[in-house]
């Protein structure tokens, strides 16, 4: 019962996510299109982005797969698991494309989007203020629900790290110009 | 091997990188790694950066010997 309200809950929480994921995409873009334009080398590297983050999903599937089949059971509930995959995914082809220059769309409204992702990880950060209060990661002996807010946190983290590298790098480039 | 041409090219109109990435409708760093030799273009962007600096293809894009 408790576990089919959670599959309820998390499909509830997945459509309302898709629903605000494209009022934001469309107030992001200064043209009020929810597809973000690229340019032509933009497109070759998220096509690369994409490649790799296909392989990287792959690789963590057969690693799980390996664990499987050695009977090794680890102390994290499935979802997570399988979350697991396409955060791995999505992270090693947004840092791809971060490093490669392919970060903002050409109609991509810059100040906009921060502001999303900050609105992201506040979002985020909410579920994990029981934590800070000493509540369990775990539930029923494995590692839980907060996980997920966790590794979308990692996952902002990385892309944000890279950002600021890569910026960085940008910056002393334009410098040397 | 770096575009020196369009670099320069670029220069003698007083354009950014920038400015003139917006003005082909690309973005900065795509106009940064044509002028570094890192990316190829396609002749329609040839074809844009031409038109926008005045100058052939030929003068920007054909090899020197």
């Amino acid at each position: 019962m408790l576990i089919a309200g959670r599959a309820s809950g998390m499909t509830v929480g997945l459509i309302v996510g898709l629903i605000l994921a494209v009022i934001l995409l469309k107030f992001g873009n200064t043209n009020r299109k929810f597809k973000t334009e690229y340019d032509e080398r933009q497109k070759e590297i998220r096509g690369m982005a994409y490649t790799y983050g296909f392989y990287a999903m792959a690789i963590y599937e057969a690693a799980m797969l390996l664990l499987s089949a050695a009977e090794i059971e680890l102390p994290v509930e499935n979802y997570i698991l399988h979350f697991g995959a396409i955060a791995v995914g999505c992270t090693v082809s947004c840092v791809y494309s971060i490093w490669k220059g392919a970060y903002w769309g050409l109609n991509n409204d810059h100040r906009r989007y921060k502001a999303i992702i900050a609105v992201c990880i506040v979002l985020n950060m909410l579920p994990l203020i029981g934590l800070f209060r000493g509540e369990s990661l775990m539930e029923n002996g494995k590692i839980g629900m907060p996980m997920l807010n966790i590794m979308v946190l990692i996952m902002l983290a990385a892309a944000g790290v890279t950002y600021l590298i890569r910026q960085a790098v940008d910056r002393k480039e334009t410098e040397e110009e | 091997m770096k575009n020196l041409r369009l670099k320069a090219a670029r220069a003698a109109k007083d354009l950014s990188q920038d400015e003139l990435a917006r003005r082909c409708g690309v973005s900065r760093q795509t106009m940064s790694a044509i002028e570094k030799g890192d990316y190829n273009p396609t002749i329609n962007l040839c074809i844009a950066i031409c038109r926008e600096l005045d100058k052939t293809l030929d003068e920007l894009f054909w090899p020197v010997e």
